[in-house]
């Protein structure tokens, strides 16, 4: 199973997985996603390179994945998309950080038409905040353990619903800004 | 008279900006891949070869551009390509980088590039779209465009905040639905019409207005 995310990602159509054999899914969260890092005047070479990784895996990822299982899904299924408020262009008063907040407003972007496509299938969509929490892909730092961003990512789902389609919660409940 | 510097600037909005500008007496820098008759017979400073989608053309450009100083940078250039859930792989996902390369990295690395000709009290203006305010999408699809405009929207915004501290204001500007080449003959406005607002933008922008996304007509736009 290793593979599969990046055959899905490359392929991007259930037709061309001819072994998907997944059942029906209730829940798809993708949650995959890499951070580098970037400031302006630095931006060239590899530091380049690595805005357009960012870009390809936490931006087009989760559309291939959601895409290629489209199939599995139902009405009633949920989609979560785990984005970053690092992505939200109002929230943004610190600058920087150019590839993982374009990164992650593009991915809101994909979210908010995903939620617009597949309102008419019964299928709800969420963009998720978990928060700054204490992972590999932030070095270590973070302030919340993943169990507890987890435990809110989780309870944001249970909430979701056809009527709360296309929208941007922190783990913790609030809603956040685009 | 400002020295103000358009990229795209062959056709479209970004020529209908060109002559704007030049017609009120500012000096202009049209930048493009490849002049046209229209763009020549305006008698301003043509810089060809610029491929905002390729670095290498953009650091070529300011190298040309060395101690120029510029007033005003219209980040104008992008493409639009089509795409529908389902149908995103082979070509049309090829489409969706071209289309993050160009609209999104391109007028952030030509920015970046031209950072030591702009002073304080310099305009930076990109040419975004309302297709890439997340609030206001309420009909789906456009998935390559739209998130290319978002990320260009982020990146603005980041522009702004880095550039506050010197004296440096940035606009994200939704030019309308205008008539030209890329909408395929479509739209409701006229290139002119659209330039007329994207310039009195720029004019009333200060580093106070500095980070926000405003309609050619005048109004704000949700992000």
């Amino acid at each position: 199973m290793t593979d599969t995310p990046t055959l899905v990602a490359h392929r991007g159509h259930a037709a061309l997985w001819p072994e998907n054999t997944l059942p029906a899914l209730d829940w798809l969260i993708n949650n995959a996603g890499v951070m580098r890092r970037d400031t302006l005047g630095g931006i060239h070479g590899d530091t380049l390179e690595d805005l357009y990784l960012q870009f390809r895996v936490n931006s087009v990822g989760p559309l291939l994945v959601t895409q290629a299982l489209l199939g599995n899904l139902h009405s009633g299924s949920k989609v979560g998309i785990v984005t970053s408020r690092m992505g939200s262009v109002g929230d943004n008063t610190s600058g920087g950080a150019y590839g993982y907040r374009m990164s992650k407003s593009a991915v809101n972007a994909a979210g908010k038409s995903l939620a617009m496509d597949l309102e008419s299938r019964g299928i709800a969509v969420a963009l998720l905040h978990p928060g700054y929490v204490r992972t590999d892909m932030v070095g270590g730092g973070g302030d919340v353990e993943p169990e507890e961003a987890a435990t809110g990512l989780v309870a944001r789902m249970d909430a979701l619903t056809i009527g709360t389609t296309g929208r941007f919660w922190h783990a913790k409940g609030q809603e956040l800004p685009w | 008279m400002a020295h103000c510097l358009v990229t795209g600037a062959n056709r479209g909005i970004g020529l209908a900006l060109c002559k704007l500008l030049t017609g009120r007496g500012d000096h202009v820098i049209a930048a493009c891949r490849q002049s046209s008759p229209e763009l020549d017979a305006l008698g301003v400073h043509i810089e060809t070869d610029v491929e905002v989608g390729d670095p290498d053309s953009i650091d070529a450009l300011a190298g040309r551009l060395e101690g120029q100083a510029l007033d005003w940078l219209i980040n104008n250039a992008g493409v639009m390509r089509r795409d529908t859930l389902g149908g995103i792989h082979g070509e049309t996902l090829e489409d969706l980088y071209l289309q993050f390369r160009v609209n999104s990295v391109g007028p952030l690395l030509v920015t970046q590039a031209l950072l030591g000709n702009l002073h304080s009290g310099s305009k930076v203006g990109i040419v975004t779209s309302r297709m890439g305010s997340i609030g206001d999408n309420t009909s789906g699809g456009a998935y390559g465009y739209r998130m290319s405009k978002s990320a260009v929207n982020a990146a603005g915004k980041s522009l702004a905040m880095d550039l506050e501290p010197r004296g440096i204001a940035v606009a994200l500007l939704h030019p309308g639905y205008v008539r030209t080449d890329m909408v395929g003959g479509g739209g409701d406005v006229e290139p002119e019409e659209a330039a007329t607002g994207l310039v009195a933008r720029m004019d009333a922008l200060t580093v106070g207005t500095t980070g926000r996304f405003w309609h050619a007509k005048g109004q704000e736009l949700p992000w």
